[in-house]
């Protein structure tokens, strides 16, 4: 077997040493890294552009929009005020009393006996309306306290289904000194002072109470 | 392979190198950036909702605007009734002119108050004092049955009639009416 002498053993060695140099194959090792790191970030800051480009157009979609929403909040308010005093002024003008009917309805159950000599009303509240009605005359007959009486049930009778919680008093009921002529005779005479009260629309509700926890 | 001295130094160097690039990696350039992403991310999706109830709210707006004429009618409807000026000028001899059409010739009215009407906005309410010295109890009837439907700004709130000793076909009457007016 031939022997072979190596003279550039330490060359070689110092050759093999250079290429397995830890700094040199640190730095390629960076490198890739620091190539992939690039990379990445390109990548993000693409991303990062079309987030920013997004934002841009949503910002101004927003400074386009909010004006508008503003004004339109606006006019809805205003809006909502005019219908809630319209939807008023016809609750005001449907809740009003009519005073023609009750008229008509009075006049309806006078008797012949009896004369009014005054009548006079009022109406007070506002949602549940209470009319006071006061009604004077003078009522003949045989019995004129009778027809004064007639008169003050048929008067309740007249009105109780068309208003509510109608009621129809005496204020006053004396004999009258004077007489009247009815139907030829003397009759005896009754002056009398009947007191009506009768309601229309509702009671305002209270607002619901909280409910308790 | 055994390591020499200097080759370990390099090595150490190497890894000290490698830690301070990736940290200036992450915390100077990717972290900065994903942060300010995020943040723009989350300031798009704020504005999402944002733009959507502005959106709502005008449509909300176009279509009350396009109801609007309906729900507001009777309200020009009364503005419409209400003549301008001064009631005082314009509203006794309505009255007069009123009850001369029903046959009642002698009429005389008053501004006897004003109140403000808290549930009317744009609107007060006159009391006026409507004096009929002389009226028959059939056509005075008539009259304010004309009157409550000819007339739907005003309201009779009281009335008084009385029978007078010298004529008994003929009745003092006396109405206290409520009527609305512009502010």
């Amino acid at each position: 077997m031939a022997l072979r002498l190596n003279l550039y053993h330490e060359v070689l060695k110092a050759k093999a040493l250079k290429r397995r140099d830890p700094l040199k194959i640190s730095i390629y090792g960076i490198s890739g890294l620091l190539a992939c790191f690039a990379f990445y970030y390109f990548f993000q800051l693409v991303r990062m552009h079309s987030i920013s480009e997004q934002y841009a157009k949503v910002k101004g979609e927003f400074a386009q929009v909010e004006p508008q929403a503003k004004a339109a909040k606006k006019k809805e308010e205003e809006l909502n005020q005019l219908a809630a005093s319209s939807s008023q002024m016809v609750k005001r003008i449907e809740g009003r009393f009519y005073w023609a009917p009750l008229l008509a309805e009075l006049s309806q159950v006078v008797p012949r006996e009896v004369q009014i000599t005054r009548m006079g009303g009022e109406i007070t509240g506002e949602n549940l309306r209470r009319c006071a009605i006061q009604v004077d005359g003078l009522a003949a007959g045989s019995d004129p306290r009778r027809v004064a009486e007639d008169l003050r049930t048929a008067i309740a009778e007249k009105l109780s289904p068309k208003y509510k919680n109608v009621t129809s008093t005496f204020k006053t009921l004396e004999d009258g000194s004077e007489t009247v002529m009815l139907d030829g005779k003397p009759a005896n005479t009754a002056t009398f002072a009947i007191t009506v009260q009768l309601f229309i629309g509702e009671e305002k509700k209270p607002a619901a109470a909280r409910s308790k926890k | 392979m055994k390591l020499g001295k200097e080759e370990i130094q390099k090595i150490v160097l190497g890894g000290l190198l490698m830690l301070g690039v990736i940290y200036s990696y992450f915390d100077l350039l990717l972290g900065p950036l994903t942060k300010r992403a995020e943040q723009t991310q989350q300031s798009i999706n704020a504005l999402g909702p944002e733009i959507a109830n502005a959106k709502a709210q005008i449509a909300t707006a176009r279509q009350m605007e396009q109801d609007a004429p309906k729900a507001t009618l009777p309200m020009r409807q009364v503005e419409s009734m209400i003549p301008e000026g001064a009631p005082v000028a314009w509203f006794p001899t309505r009255m007069t002119e009123f009850f001369k059409k029903q046959g009642i010739d002698k009429v005389s009215t008053r501004m006897t108050g004003e109140t403000v009407e808290k549930d009317m906005p744009g609107f007060r309410k006159i009391i006026w004092g409507v004096d009929l010295p002389k009226v028959e109890f059939v056509t005075f009837g008539q009259a304010v049955a004309a009157l409550e439907n000819d007339e739907p700004l005003l309201e009779i709130s009281a009335m008084q009639i009385d029978s007078s000793r010298d004529d008994v076909e003929m009745q003092h009457a006396f109405l206290t009416v409520n009527n609305l007016v512009k502010q």
